[in-house]
């Protein structure tokens, strides 16, 4: 599984990280930072939750 | 962070409307003339009735009694494309018209400039920041907790949802606690202008009278922090640059006038408004205060369910059709961002009811696109941080019999917020309570 996050569309939130800190992580302005494009094993289900929360749409989940 | 608890003024509850005589908040739309009336205390004490009218049979809506040339936006699809389309829907100052001489910065400013001011100002209010004031956020909580928890009872509004915030704000702006009644009476005459309903000649002179107090004060401070810098947001903003530059004098004064009213406004209103909810349901109550893992969902569906600024406003930069309905260049649009937190479309069936384990959970609070409300990783530390605090000590709250909640449209505030429970005991070491 792979995360792609979109930066334009990324304006800070921080639902993502703020619901996945495992797989999503913010920079100093509060944007996000995905910490591995692939998802480690076992972080599936944040991954996807964390992609879920966002309200700009900005994280795309790929299998 | 001083533990000092300023004390509140009386304008903080002035009121701009009044009472419309409305049985039924859904009444305020009026989908045979297309229009809809959303400025009124009714529809902030029970919005709910009224977005559900609003978004199902007048999607897009004038505004009752001005009509042409206004819409109301209304749908989360809606309310998402605009919010997403700065292009279309420009933030720009003929939107809004709060006493200001220029354009707020950066609420005013569209894309692509805005993102040179946010680049500046983000980090100052982002998460990392933040967590930095998270223990003394904590620390100040109890503090003025420890205000009112031996009585057993407490205005919650003037005594926890004032004080907090603003002692929060004006402490990491270095701006003196021993001033708030002063910031709080020029943030309501901006916000909540003392003038008859309707009156808008009225509204715009108090509100232009109070922006020239707003400047001067403001002036005062960037000479101060000029020959003394500190290590608050507002030195920051004044030594900070962008493109190599710094900041002139008139952009920091577009900034602090924005800065002040956003600081001292909204996370008040949220903290009314998802208080009063969580006091009139106990089981919603106990859950928190007997699973506090569960208080940064709450914050998020509080937010949602209640979304205290129901609306914002955009002006129309090129012509757009939207559902059928003819957008032209300099029509006001009203993004209802209430409505479009509890539509079942994008929340589903629940989307009515406080859900604390909801899965997807992309409301509009704090706005969003390039302007998502700045101030919103501060804000919900602090509603996390006081949700956690209050129902540890205070587990068992309920609004004091009788009480009739009147809440302010368009910014969801409570003139008051009177909660009685069990007495609970000091914590901290700062003054005890007068005695009455």
């Amino acid at each position: 599984m792979r995360v792609v996050l979109d930066e334009g569309a990324c304006v800070g939130h921080g639902r993502c990280y703020a619901v996945a800190p495992e797989v999503y992580a913010a920079d100093d302005r509060g944007h996000c930072v995905v910490r591995n494009a692939e998802v480690p094993a076992g972080l599936e289900h944040q991954a996807r939750t964390g992609a879920a929360n966002c309200p700009e749409g900005a994280l795309v989940i790929e299998p | 962070m001083s533990p000092t608890r300023p004390t509140t003024t009386e304008e903080t509850s002035t009121v701009q409307t009044q009472p419309s005589g409305l049985a039924d908040p859904a009444d305020a739309v009026h989908p045979e003339r297309r229009s809809a009336m959303p400025y009124l205390p009714e529809v902030a004490a029970d919005p709910l009735p009224f977005y559900d009218r609003l978004r199902s049979e007048c999607p897009i809506a004038a505004v009752d009694g001005i009509g042409e040339g206004t819409h109301i936006i209304s749908r989360y699809e809606d309310v998402k494309f605009a919010l997403r389309h700065p292009e279309i829907f420009s933030s720009d100052i003929v939107a809004v018209d709060i006493g200001q001489d220029r354009p707020l910065i950066p609420l005013q400013i569209d894309p692509p400039e805005h993102a040179k001011y946010r680049r500046l100002m983000d980090p100052h209010l982002g998460p990392k920041e933040v967590a930095t004031i998270e223990d003394e956020t904590r620390a100040l909580v109890n503090d003025v907790i420890d205000g009112f928890i031996e009585r057993g009872s407490c205005d919650f509004h003037a005594e926890f949802s004032v004080p907090f915030p603003c002692t929060v704000f004006l402490t990491l702006s270095g701006l003196p606690l021993d001033e708030v009644a002063q910031f709080l009476a020029w943030k309501d005459a901006i916000i909540r202008p003392d003038v008859p309903f309707g009156d808008h000649a009225a509204a715009a002179e108090v509100r232009r009278a109070t922006g020239r107090a707003l400047y001067g004060y403001f002036e005062g401070v960037i000479d101060d922090r000029l020959a003394n810098p500190g290590d608050d947001v507002i030195s920051r903003f004044v030594h900070g640059e962008i493109d190599g530059r710094r900041l002139s004098r008139e952009e920091i004064l577009d900034i602090c006038y924005l800065f002040i009213l956003g600081g001292l406004d909204t996370v008040t209103s949220t903290l009314d408004c998802s208080i009063a909810y969580l006091a009139q349901h106990p089981e919603r109550r106990r859950a928190l205060a007997e699973q506090p893992e569960l208080v940064p969902a709450a914050v998020e569906e509080l937010l949602r369910l209640h979304t205290p600024v129901m609306q914002i406003l955009r002006v129309v930069a090129t012509e757009h059709e939207m559902r059928g309905v003819t957008m032209r260049p300099g029509d006001t649009v009203m993004l209802m961002l209430g409505a479009a937190d509890t539509d079942p479309d994008e929340f589903g069936p629940t989307a009515n009811e406080a859900d604390f384990s909801r899965d997807a959970n992309r409301h509009f609070a704090f706005g969003g696109g390039p302007h998502r409300c700045l101030g919103s990783h501060l804000a919900r530390m602090e509603l996390r941080v006081a949700l956690e605090e209050l129902h540890r000590r205070i587990p068992d709250y309920e609004l004091r019999p009788g009480t009739r909640l009147s809440y302010s449209p368009g910014i969801r505030e409570l003139a008051e917020l009177p909660l009685v429970f069990s007495p609970g005991t000091r914590e901290g070491t700062g003054p005890q309570e007068a005695p009455a």
